[in-house]
């Protein structure tokens, strides 16, 4: 998604870029510590789904962004911390690749 | 003394017509401007107010120039920040929060989407009241 250098972004693009959008909103509201590091690790995910799920995959990216915006309803609550519910997810992934 | 009164009531009522005609088509113009004129200075106190743009451009400039990824040389008033900066989609996304969080408001996803140079951000912010 981070190949197309032209202003029109698609519908799907523009989903991925509000739920990204939407991420670094709610970890504004964890504390700094906090917030650095959910910062870094969203950064890292959307930007490593961007060089290597194929932009024509639509059913995958649907899922992705499905699975986002479960996993950015569950960081909103006050009572996620962010780290565990994102390392988890980071975790699984990397187990998931190997 | 009741035509004394009288007299007098013609006169206050004379006098009170003129006002209640004033929000007719023909004065709307001059009495929207006083209008808005009062209402901006209690904006002032309240919401702020619209920032000078000279000093927008700055502040957004240094915001994009502290952005990591960013070569501080490349960026000017008339910057792109795809083609100029070299930022993807997902960079923009990251200056467009930045510069939320440098004026003090939320920028709309709809809004946020269009901000692809350094001028159209400017322009945003300047038009946009409560920006700080």
């Amino acid at each position: 998604m981070g190949a197309s250098k032209g202003q029109k972004l698609s519908g799907l693009q523009k989903q991925v870029l509000s739920l990204y959008r939407g991420f670094l909103r709610a970890a504004r509201s964890k504390p700094c510590e906090d917030r650095c590091q959910i910062e870094s690790i969203v950064s890292a995910e959307f930007r490593r789904n961007s060089k290597q799920v194929d932009r024509k995959n639509f059913f995958y990216i649907e899922y992705l962004l499905r699975r986002g915006k479960k996993q950015l309803d569950q960081l909103k609550s006050p009572d996620t911390m962010g780290l565990s519910s994102l390392n988890v997810s980071s975790s699984q992934k990397q187990n998931a690749k190997t | 003394m009741a035509a004394v009164r009288g007299a007098l009531l013609k006169h206050l009522r004379v006098n009170a017509t003129p006002l209640a005609r004033n929000p007719n088509p023909t004065s709307h113009g001059l009495f929207a401007l006083t209008f808005n004129a009062i209402r901006r200075r209690f904006c002032d106190e309240v919401k702020g107010s619209f920032l000078d743009k000279s000093e927008v451009t700055d502040r957004v400039i240094s915001v994009v120039k502290n952005f990591q990824k960013v070569d501080p040389s490349k960026v000017n008033p008339n910057a792109h920040f795809q083609n100029d900066l070299g930022l993807d989609s997902l960079d923009t996304v990251e200056v467009v929060m930045a510069l939320e969080e440098e004026f003090g408001f939320e920028i709309p996803d709809n809004e946020a989407d269009k901000i692809s140079t350094i001028n159209l951000a400017v322009e945003f912010i300047a038009s946009h009241p409560q920006a700080k």
